[in-house]
């Protein structure tokens, strides 16, 4: 008998611990795990190293006090400005910051996917990235509750001798405890199917101690594998699957619905201060209970008007949408 | 407007010069680029080095003498036994292996996707692969056109400075000066879908200068845009487009048809002579005008019994009778 | 009833032998993650998921993800493997389990193996330029062998497969060279985990001692005198602790013959 890996997003959630290094899936506002933030934020979670970015879905966890550390590329939310949180807490020193490239994340991930220790790169040779003053990884590394998830040293640099490149940085792996996705489909088993930008989730999957999917839908597995080509993430690298609708609200999904513009910008505002954060974490993550109570607050008329467009995947503005 | 880059197959050929650092697309008797390696055959080219695998395609080059040395991991033809023209010029001397392993090649073609020079790697470790003895790649360096496309090194053993894994190997990137790829179906533009494994070919089309694609199917390049989700090859990596039916034949293509199970059996047995191998390559390769006459000369009743058919993307065995 | 339930000796080949003990290598392996090679343990993987360990997540070397063939792949990029996996990518995401240390097993063939569990699929002879024989490559059998935490090998006994030493060490056991100088030592000195736990031959199954990491029969088949066996081996194998193997089942017999390779693609018969 095949496993069923679908649980509940309280269940699911209960699989991160304390000063574990974690990564959301995808970038800025498309197909974030919002809900399943919302949901660690509940559990009451603390001192979370999180690696790769600090947008939408980690800046709501770094306001929920929920963030000890960061380790990335990206603090920012897209056109709403700087990730509203994120700034407040690194400005008072309440997260510890290690910035490192774009690229350095990718190549990061695809060394972990690889099972390598490094890879060489070219990648912020010249720039403050490589500044040992602003080097945190050993800090951060003392955080951790595995220690051994994050590299001994941030890089170390060596003379390529193989196509006489000159310098390059050894870049090490990026390792996460947990890895959190929130996608469009996903099978029982855990294969999915992902429509859009796959970010480095197709890595980082493969990256993690555990990977939690989530999911605007469960269908059945036998449907996704008619055709294997089309999925980005197997079975054997998924364990838990969570089905979530609108579990990436208020940002896109691609096929399924496009931004809630006003929700974001509400958020960026009063994300700007402790008490603005404080008072509308009550009212969108605690008052509600849970994620169905989120949607009911919603509604459904403002979630219908959300709703993506064939052949488009989003809603044109001209036509309607979240205006 | 966009560029459209469909050119006939001789013209696309004709861009891989003598000493060049080949790559032909998949593995083994699946989705390989057989129509044009007759064609490089027909045209005659010399000196070149291959990349990852000498299987069925390339061993075509090997028997006709288009290839002196090669760097990879396989040199057989899975169930049919190993390659055979390949097997005779390496016991003689007259062709150069360098051998790596399997996550070796994925892992210099990955280092060159990324643009890096090298990535670590335990692989190999422990075995020959690793004997200097055994290292040609000072010898294939000075044979290519252009050296800087082979390492100056095989390897270099170095301790992991970051998760203690001890020592490690730095595996350099690999590097191609042309990548064949066949595929199912590919557009005007250069974006193509591929069914079935994608062994290197996602990695090795951003690792090689030049990329020509030979498709079953050249499709409206707007039909494969309407779910870029399902495609692998972007047109921006795509330098040329080649429409060739059954341009993987004898190999399976799947969604199109399955494995010449009797062709290729009579290739591995005529090629494992010098003889053998000249009359067929006169016979399949050299007498033969054209992709065209390729295909009449296999008839039409014999390709329909290979065509594949839905859901499997295969022949079930039980309905190919005369193929096994 | 003894007799309808079991194959005698010559009802069936040393071939066919090789892939029902082989299949039967894997029952333990339900549920488990495992690396199949190319040629004889693909066929004795399937007859294993017929007849054994139905949900044991075969991955392949060429991307497939929980693949489940409804017909006996001829090789491992055979669209037979794709058709109902999970994903279907390429060789790195393929192979790149094994390196993380996913990959509960591994099941492939060779040309040589030594008292060590050692393998070459590379070449025979002492000139590497010149070889006398010229072998398959490492293949994925470098990385199977290197990574994955139990290694299954089948090939056939021959005195001249399996020695004090190969030629080429293409796939790690227990006894690896490391590199600059060459010098043996154990397969965790260089960082490899796992290492070789069986070796099937066409006449019995081989295992290695917990200390000694070398070679003994363990199990001979019916109708093989384990003197044979050491007399078809290249080195002084131990046989003391041979016993005889529970025998071949006619039900086994007959799934391999009728649905597991009904047109004999392997050449097993």
């Amino acid at each position: 008998m095949k496993k069923s890996k679908v649980v509940s997003l309280t269940e699911a959630m209960q699989e991160v611990h304390d000063g574990d290094c974690i990564a959301m899936g995808a970038v800025v506002e498309d197909r974030r795990p919002v809900a399943a933030a919302c949901e660690l934020i509940r559990q009451g979670k603390k001192n979370l190293i999180i690696l790769a970015e600090c947008s939408l879905s980690e800046d709501i966890l770094v306001g929920g006090g929920c963030v000890s550390a960061y380790r990335g590329t990206y603090t920012a939310i897209g056109a709403f400005g700087i990730s509203p949180c994120t700034k407040r807490f690194a400005e008072e020193g309440k997260v510890v910051v290690d910035d490192i490239g774009h690229i350095d994340v990718c190549l990061g991930a695809l060394a972990t996917m690889a099972g390598a220790p490094f890879i060489a790169s070219r990648t912020t040779l010249g720039t403050d990235v490589l500044n040992p003053a602003f080097d945190n990884v050993a800090k951060i590394r003392n955080m951790a509750r595995n220690p051994e998830t994050l590299p001994a040293k941030k890089y170390v640099l060596i003379e390529d001798p193989f196509y006489g490149m000159g310098t390059v940085q050894l870049h090490p792996a990026m390792k996460f405890d947990v890895f959190i996705n929130h996608v469009q489909y996903a099978g029982e088993e855990g294969t999915v199917r992902i429509d859009g930008s796959l970010v480095f989730d197709h890595f980082a999957v493969h990256g993690a101690k555990k990977v939690i999917v989530t999911a605007e839908q469960v269908v059945p597995e036998e449907y996704l594998r008619r055709d294997p080509n089309r999925n980005q993430i197997p079975c054997t690298s998924v364990d838990m699957v969570v089905e979530v609708p609108w579990g990436g609200h208020p940002g896109q999904v691609y096929n399924f619905y496009d931004m809630d513009i006003p929700f974001m910008m509400d958020y960026v505002n009063k994300a700007k201060t402790d008490e603005g954060f404080k008072k509308w974490a009550d009212e969108w993550i605690f008052d509600v209970k849970n994620h169905e109570g989120y949607l009911n607050k919603l509604g459904a008329a403002r979630l219908e008007k959300l709703r993506a467009l064939p052949p488009y995947g989003y809603r044109p503005r001209t036509k309607g949408g979240a205006k | 407007m966009a560029k459209i880059k469909l050119v006939p197959l001789r013209e696309a050929v004709e861009v891989i010069r003598d000493g060049d650092v080949l790559f032909l697309g998949s593995l083994i008797e699946s989705r390989r680029p057989m129509a044009a390696a007759y064609e490089i055959v027909r045209q005659g080219k010399k000196g070149l080095i291959l990349l990852a695998e000498c299987s069925l395609a390339e061993d075509i080059l090997v028997g006709y003498g288009c290839a002196v040395a090669w760097r990879g991991c396989y040199t057989g033809m899975a169930n049919f036994g190993l390659s055979p023209a390949t097997l005779r010029k390496i016991e003689t001397g007259e062709f150069i292996a360098d051998d790596i392993g399997h996550i070796d090649i994925i892992l210099g073609a990955m280092a060159a996707m990324a643009g890096s020079p090298f990535v670590a790697t335990r692989a190999t470790l422990g075995s020959d692969v690793l004997n200097p003895d055994y290292s040609r790649v000072g010898q294939i360096r000075k044979l290519a056109r252009d050296p800087d496309m082979i390492p100056r090194e095989k390897f270099i053993l170095f301790e992991d400075p970051f998760y203690g894994e001890g020592q490690v190997k730095l595996q350099p990137a690999m590097k191609a000066d042309v990548a064949i790829i066949h595929v199912q179906q590919a557009g005007e533009e250069g974006t193509a879908r591929v069914e079935g494994p994608l062994a290197f070919d996602h990695y090795f089309i951003h690792a090689a200068r030049r990329v020509i694609l030979t498709a079953e199917q050249v499709v409206p390049e707007a039909y494969l845009r309407r779910d870029p989700n399902r495609n692998q090859i972007p047109c921006t990596s795509v330098d040329m487009v080649v429409e060739i039916p059954w341009g993987g034949h004898p190999s399976q293509v799947k969604g199109f048809y399955d494995v010449d199970m009797a062709f290729i059996r009579d290739y591995v047995k005529m090629a494992k002579s010098e003889s053998g191998f000249q009359q067929w390559v006169d016979e399949w390769v050299l007498n033969i005008e054209s992709h065209d006459s390729y295909l009449d000369k296999l008839g039409a009743g014999n390709l329909e019994r290979l065509r594949s058919i839905p859901p499997y993307g295969y022949r079930p065995r039980k309905t190919c009778a005369g193929i096994a | 009833m003894m007799s309808e339930k079991f194959a005698r000796a010559g009802d069936y080949t040393a071939a066919e032998a090789m892939i029902v003990y082989g299949a039967r290598m894997l029952a333990p392996f339900d549920g488990k993650i495992g690396i199949i090679g190319i040629g004889a343990p693909l066929l004795a993987t399937h007859l294993a998921k017929i007849l054994y360990c139905p949900d044991m997540k075969m991955i392949v070397e060429t991307g497939q993800a929980d693949a489940d063939p409804e017909e006996v792949p001829i090789s491992i990029m055979d669209s037979r493997l794709t058709y109902g996996s999970s994903w279907q990518m390429g060789d790195p995401e393929g192979l790149f389990p094994l390196v993380r240390g996913e990959v509960d097993f591994g099941f492939i063939g060779g040309a040589q193996i030594d008292k060590y569990g050692n393998l070459n699929s590379t070449f025979i002879g002492t000139d590497y330029n010149k070889p006398h024989k010229r072998l398959a490559g490492t293949a994925g059998a470098v990385d199977i062998g290197g990574f994955a935490k139990a290694t299954i090998i089948t090939m056939a006994h021959q005195k001249r497969r399996i020695l004090e030493k190969v030629d080429y060490l293409t796939t790690p056991g227990w006894m690896v060279k490391k590199w600059p100088e060459g010098t043996m030592v154990r397969r965790e000195e260089v960082g490899l985990p796992g290492g070789p736990i069986a070796f099937i031959s066409s006449m019995g199954i081989m295992r290695f001692d917990d200390e000694t990491k070398i070679m003994y029969v363990d199990r001979y088949f019916s109708g093989v005198d384990p003197k044979t066996i050491k007399e078809n081996t290249g080195f002084d194998i131990d046989i003391s602790r041979a016993r005889e193997a529970d025998p071949i089942e006619r039900e086994e017999l007959r799934v391999l013959r009728e649905v597991a390779d009904p047109l004999n693609i392997y050449r097993t018969r």
